[in-house]
Parts: C-alpha cells; sequence; structure tokens
C-alpha cells in the first residue's frame, strides 16, 4: 500500500467493461488529437463498489470453461474477473497518465484468506499505485481488495505495462530484453491446446471483451501479431490445475513472459513442493514449438 | 488417517463395516437449480461437504465407487475424476459403478465388503444423477457414417459413406427411462404390477402424502443439518411440497397405465420426478473410526441382490427387492418382526405398497418366493419415517446413499435395526441390513 492518502470514489455498482472500453478508447482519441499532457502520476483515489454478489449462472459458465468443478466456492482467479471492472474504472479516467487500451498484463499475485462461496456479498476497492519505468516503457500496479463485512478476504496486485509510453520524469530501469535469463525447458506435465476462440469464450464467460483477445483482426487493430489468450484465463487453470479444492487460505502469483499466440499449445510443468506453511505447486507454461516461457507462477494452498 | 488396510493379513477373520457418515447435495427438480451442473460438478459438490465435516482433506481413503446412470461417454472415469477434482488425495483409488438405481447401495455393498475382508480400512461410496444434463447421442445411421467416414481414405469413398446419410439420421438420441427389452417406461412396468396387486389411488396418494410429511418434518427437526450441504442456492430438496394434501393429490391426472382395463392411478404426484443430484456416505472399519476419532452410525450387516424375468411379464419389473428379501432374512435368522425401520425406495408409491402386498400374501409367496407362507407383513409407521423419493426426488445413482445415511442417522439416534429395499431397471433390486452400534 503506498503511503499518499487516497480519495475514495463511490461506485453505484460494478460497472458493465464494455463502457469503460468505450470510455478508454474516447479518451485515446482526444488524447492523440489535443496532445494533452497527462500529469505523470496515478490519481490519489479509490474506487470502491459495495454489495457484489455471484451471478451462479455465469459461475457455472467460468468454472466449466475452465474445467474446474462447478462447486459454491468461487475460484480464486473468477473473484479478480468480478472485480476487475471496478479496477478498470480506475484505469479508464481522464486523469490516469496511461493509455489503457493495448496494456500488457505482466504479472498477478493474490493473497486469498480463505474460501470464498457464492452466496456471499463483497465489497470492492481497487486503485492504482507505484507508477514506475520499465526497460519496454512504464509500468503500473493495479491493487484490489475484496472484503465481505469488516473481513479483508482476497487482495490482488496486478502489474501492467503501457509499451512504449515514456512518462516525463522517467527514465528507463536500464533492465533489456536480451537481458532475460536463457530458458532451461522442463519436463512436461502436460498440455493445454487452446482454439481459435479461446480468448471469445472467456470473454463469454468473464465479460472482458478486450479486442486483443478476441480475434486476430481486433488484435492487430491494437498492435498485436494475432489475437492472444487472456492472461487470468491462463492464470485460472493454473491455479484450478494445482489446488483443485481449496480448505483454506491460499496464495498465487503468475508472471507473464511471451503471450500465448491463438490458436496454440501451452506445454505445461506442475511440480509439487512443500514448504513450512502448506503445499506449494510450482508451475511454468511454454511453447514447446519455439521453447520459449508463456508463464511462470507458483500456487500456495495452507 | 492414511488407509492401512495393507497391513493386515488377508487370512483374518472378517471384520466390521461401519457406516461413520453422509453427505448430500439436496435435490434439484430436472432443469431447475443444478439444470447445467454436470454429474461431476454434483459429485464433487457432494465429496466437498463430506470432506470438510469428517476433516478429509489431503487424506488417502482406501477406495471411492461411486456412480452414474445417465453418464456421458467422457465420464468413463467420473469417480475417480471426481476425487481429482476433490481436496482428497490425490492417491485416492475409485471406481465407476452401475446397475442403475440399486447403483448407490451398490457401492455401500461393494466397498463395506472390501472393509469386512481387510482390503481397506475406509471406503466412500455413492452415486449421481442428472437428468437435466442427460448425455445427448448421435443417431445409429449418424454413428455409423461417422465412423465408415473415419476409415475413408479416398475422397471417393467418403463421398460414398456420406451418400448413404439419411435425413431421419440427424435427429439426436436422448436417453429414456424405456426398458430395451419390452419398450415400456417405467411407469407403464409399474403400472402392470399396480393393477396386478390391486393397489388403489387412495393408497398411492396417502403414501405420497406420508413422504412428503415426514420430509418435511425432518427437515424441521434439522434431522439432515449433518447429512447434506447447500448447493447451487437450494438448502432444501426442491421437490418437496410440505404443504401437499390429500386433497391436492386426488386431483392430479393419472400418467400411467391409462391404455389398462384396470382404472388407471400413478399420477405425477405418486411417482418420482426426474431429479439431479449427488449422495455419498463414509465407511470405515471400527478400527479406522476409532483411531481417527471419528462417529459410527451404523453397522453394515449384510446385502442381497436379486433379479426377475419381468421381460416374459413373468414378474413386475420393480419387484427384484421381494424377491431377494426373503433370502436376506433366512441368511441372517431375522423376520420382518426383528427390523425398527424400514426404508423401501419409492420409485413409485405403487412399487412399495406391492412389495408389501406381495410379502404379506401366502399364495404369492408360496407359489414365487417358494416359501411355507406368508414373509410377514410389515408396520407401515415404520417406513420411509423421515420421507423417500416421492418427497425428495430419486437422482437414479444418488438414491442409495441418501437411504443409507438416514437410515443410519436414525438408527443411530433411536437404536434398533434396518432394512432397505431398492429396485432398479432391468428387474433388478437390492436389499441391506443395517444396525445400531
Amino acid at each position: 500500500m503506498s503511503g499518499t492518502p487516497r480519495e475514495e470514489v463511490m461506485l453505484p455498482g460494478v460497472p458493465a467493461l464494455p463502457g469503460l472500453y468505450r470510455q478508454a478508447l474516447g479518451l485515446a482519441a482526444r488524447r492523440r488529437m489535443l496532445r494533452a499532457a497527462v500529469a505523470p502520476a496515478v490519481p490519489a483515489v479509490q474506487h470502491r463498489a459495495d454489495g457484489v454478489r455471484v451471478d451462479l449462472g455465469a459461475l457455472t459458465r467460468f468454472q466449466q470453461l475452465l474445467g474446474s468443478a462447478a462447486r459454491d466456492a468461487v475460484p480464486s482467479a473468477y473473484v479478480h474477473t468480478l472485480a476487475f471492472p471496478v479496477a478498470m474504472s480506475v484505469l479508464a479516467r481522464p486523469d490516469f497518465p496511461l493509455p489503457l487500451l493495448g496494456m500488457v498484463h505482466l504479472s498477478n499475485e493474490v493473497y486469498q484468506e480463505r474460501p470464498i462461496d457464492a452466496a456471499e456479498t463483497l465489497d470492492v476497492v481497487a486503485w492504482a499505485e507505484h507508477l514506475r519505468p520499465h526497460a519496454a516503457g512504464t509500468q503500473v500496479d493495479v491493487v484490489i481488495e475484496l472484503r465481505m463485512g469488516a473481513e479483508l478476504v482476497w487482495t490482488g496486485r496486478s502489474v501492467y505495462l503501457a509499451r512504449g509510453v515514456r512518462l516525463d520524469s522517467a527514465g528507463s530501469d536500464g533492465r533489456r530484453d536480451e537481458d532475460r535469463p536463457s530458458f532451461a525447458v522442463p519436463t512436461p506435465t502436460g498440455v493445454w491446446r487452446l482454439g481459435a476462440d479461446t480468448g471469445r469464450r472467456y470473454a463469454a464467460v468473464s465479460g472482458d471483451w478486450n479486442p486483443i483477445h478476441l480475434s486476430g483482426l481486433t488484435a492487430k487493430a491494437l498492435g498485436m501479431t494475432t489475437a492472444i489468450a487472456h492472461g487470468m484465463y491462463l492464470a485460472a487453470r493454473m491455479v484450478d490445475q494445482a489446488v483443485p479444492a481449496p480448505s483454506g487460505a491460499l496464495q498465487w502469483r503468475i508472471d507473464f513472459a511471451t503471450p500465448v499466440l491463438l490458436p496454440g499449445s501451452v506445454t505445461t510443468s506442475f511440480t509439487r513442493a512443500g514448504d513450512e506453511s502448506g503445499r506449494r505447486t510450482d508451475v511454468v507454461g511454454w511453447s514447446a514449438k519455439r521453447r520459449r516461457p508463456h508463464f511462470t507462477g507458483w500456487v500456495r494452498a495452507e | 488417517m492414511a488407509d492401512q488396510a495393507g497391513a493386515q493379513t488377508a487370512a483374518l477373520p472378517p471384520r466390521t463395516a461401519v457406516v461413520i457418515g453422509g453427505n448430500r447435495i439436496p435435490f434439484a427438480r430436472s432443469g431447475g437449480a443444478y439444470a447445467y451442473s454436470s454429474n461431476k460438478d454434483m459429485l464433487i459438490a457432494a465429496l466437498d461437504g463430506l470432506v470438510a465435516r469428517f476433516g478429509l482433506q489431503g487424506e488417502r481413503i482406501g477406495e471411492v465407487a461411486a456412480g452414474a446412470v445417465l453418464k456421458h461417454s467422457r465420464d468413463f472415469n467420473l469417480t475417480r475424476e471426481a476425487v481429482l477434482g476433490s481436496a482428497l488425495s490425490p492417491e485416492t483409488p475409485a471406481y465407476d459403478l452401475q446397475q442403475a438405481c440399486a447403483t448407490g447401495l451398490e457401492t455401500v455393498v461393494g466397498l463395506s465388503n472390501k472393509i469386512r475382508l481387510g482390503q481397506i480400512d475406509s471406503g466412500i461410496a455413492g452415486g449421481v444423477d442428472s437428468a437435466s444434463d442427460a448425455p445427448i447421442a448421435v443417431s445409429e445411421g449418424l454413428r455409423r457414417v461417422l465412423l465408415d467416414l473415419s476409415r475413408a481414405k479416398t475422397t471417393q469413398q467418403k463421398i460414398k459413406v456420406l451418400a448413404t446419410l439419411r435425413p431421419k439420421d440427424l435427429s439426436p438420441n436422448a436417453p429414456t427411462t424405456g426398458e430395451p427389452r419390452t419398450g415400456l417406461s417405467m411407469g407403464e412396468h409399474q403400472a402392470l404390477t399396480t393393477a396386478a396387486w390391486e393397489i388403489t389411488r387412495e393408497a398411492q396418494d396417502e403414501l405420497a402424502y406420508r413422504s412428503h410429511h415426514n420430509l418435511a418434518a425432518a427437515y424441521d427437526r434439522g434431522f439432515f443439518s449433518d447429512l447434506m450441504t447447500p448447493y447451487r442456492g437450494l438448502t432444501k430438496d426442491a421437490n418437496l411440497r410440505a404443504d401437499t394434501s390429500l386433497e391436492k393429490l386426488a386431483t392430479l391426472k393419472p400418467v400411467f397405465g391409462k391404455g389398462l382395463d384396470t382404472p388407471a392411478t400413478m399420477t405425477a404426484g405418486n411417482s418420482t420426478p426426474l431429479t439431479d443430484g449427488a449422495a455419498v456416505v463414509l465407511l470405515g472399519s471400527e478400527d479406522y473410526a476409532r483411531a481417527n476419532n471419528l462417529p459410527m452410525l451404523a453397522t453394515i450387516v449384510d446385502a442381497e441382490a436379486a433379479a426377475v424375468d419381468f421381460v416374459t411379464g413373468e414378474e413386475g419389473l420393480l419387484m427384484a427387492p421381494v424377491h431377494a428379501m426373503p433370502r436376506l432374512l433366512q441368511r441372517n435368522g431375522f423376520t420382518f418382526d426383528d427390523f425398527d425401520f424400514f426404508e423401501i425406495h419409492e420409485a413409485f408409491a405403487g412399487t412399495v405398497l406391492s412389495s408389501l402386498a406381495a410379502w404379506e400374501d401366502p399364495d404369492y409367496c408360496k407359489r414365487v418366493l417358494g416359501l411355507d407362507g406368508a414373509l410377514g407383513s410389515i408396520d407401515r409407521s415404520k417406513v420411509n419415517v423421515n420421507g423417500s423419493s416421492l418427497a425428495a426426488g430419486h437422482p437414479f445413482a444418488a438414491t442409495g446413499g441418501r437411504i443409507v445415511a438416514s437410515l443410519a442417522k436414525t438408527l443411530s439416534e433411536k437404536g434398533g435395526r434396518g432394512l432397505i429395499s431398492v429396485c432398479a431397471a432391468g428387474g433388478q433390486g437390492v436389499v441391506a441390513i443395517l444396525e445400531a452400534r
């Protein structure tokens, strides 16, 4: 948490993502036209939506697409999906310094205190912080917290990169892509075969119709070579496969390397590793053809 | 808590297998709250509750056996997949079993026998069925064309195969409750039996009324609080009509047996509806229960299966338990008087009443069952005291687990001995004895 006090903006409910994407599009066009200078800082605000509920039908569709059991406990990654529009509403603000569209998801780290039941009503708070340079542009942390009454049950920190965006005061952090350590291919334990419609099907169950996941054409419009798999889709499958039935606290992290081009295959490696506080599973997903990692991560169940 | 049965020597005399507890999800009417939940989803939901109730997270259970009657071919390893999706140790073995509506009870019989033999120390038995999420198969014509097509090598061969496809081949096949050898639905079969035993409409409605009344009363006194976990917004069986009355039941139109000479008596009220749900039961040896500080609700004493020749009309489709019962009682030296509770699965009210009538009929018992006289009469007030399938619903393979857990709990509360009778498609049936600890 950053030290600066944040003003709280209460939203009437969880906003709709398509509206936020339209808002972001309009904002991007205006900025281009006016060449408006944006303050090189994230707005000191947090957006809040109370009384967020899980729709059982939507939950079932999400669980079944991801191959997890349609149980009443809400998958940890689905909690992110539920709360994400609140975070998006922060990123789509006119005073947010980075262009929302085309931002790249670098990593996610989540701590979930206990299983969350679909019948629970949750309050969501989201804000952005820690704007900083990256070798390829500018990165920012987006923090989401979910509470059940006063009890903090879920905290997630996502890091996004605005490629090619240099803020006035920001220098490079000195890291270059070539500095990446070479990738040692692990022993595979499985493969995910992702069809060309993976992005559209995930959009349908998550409500996140980000054009870079939907089709080759819409992705190209935003500078990608073709449609890529949604980071939370990969994260959700990783978490569910590592710990299919969490019964206590759950912590996980995923770091995205190269995007998963659709259609495509992700070779996976799940390795069990005990540690002092519980069971940890280390996960790597990579392209067997290109011998390059798509993501690395871990899931710890207590 | 891991299963230690391997440490036993196989030559030891049989041990005692006990029911430790059970869990099910409320049963939903077909197309209701579980319309989009698969068999695997529901079986996992039932396992989740059992695991949480008895602290089985990460535990290796001796074996898990379950099944589904309406099963998709992709679910060939349904039970093992459910174990892998649960919090049980992934080192827990599992197998699928299918014996129509007796599936659930038969898994209890199979696993309790393994426990008695010392092959396993603990087991989870159960079943699941979805009438909503039923598998739909392509027609036999289309299936043959698709298989031939996959074997065709040249374009010419492929065209030739495709040319054999007929428009009617494109209509899919949904599963039915029809008997393959007779073409009659289960309801039509029961209608023949109901008529043969001259079971009245009033008696059937009365049984249905009591089923709803007893189930509602059981909910009211919290009987299911440690036998059930909510799922998908349901906290009670969706089919339960606590406010039903004999007058309301009497207004329903008959649905089966309308083509017979005798008056049609079977309605939607005194027949079980299509239902979705899952139920599981935790079994163990006495040592396992003691070592893990788990309750012992009842002992599984013995069981017997039977089958009848319904194809020629020699016997009613759902009358097999009537044949199994005297064999089970004789082997154990019991009569009906030795039992305090009877769980007779209510496939239809007519099934229960025909069975009771048959056991009371000296002529039938001599002629068909080969007994000296009537097997005996059962006090109606001891039958299905916490309601049964007419009120709860009947997700085929889940019914056995529901009955075993409910009866075991009743015996742990009230003491005594209980008898279970479950009929099944294919002219089969399974009966079993449970005893209070």
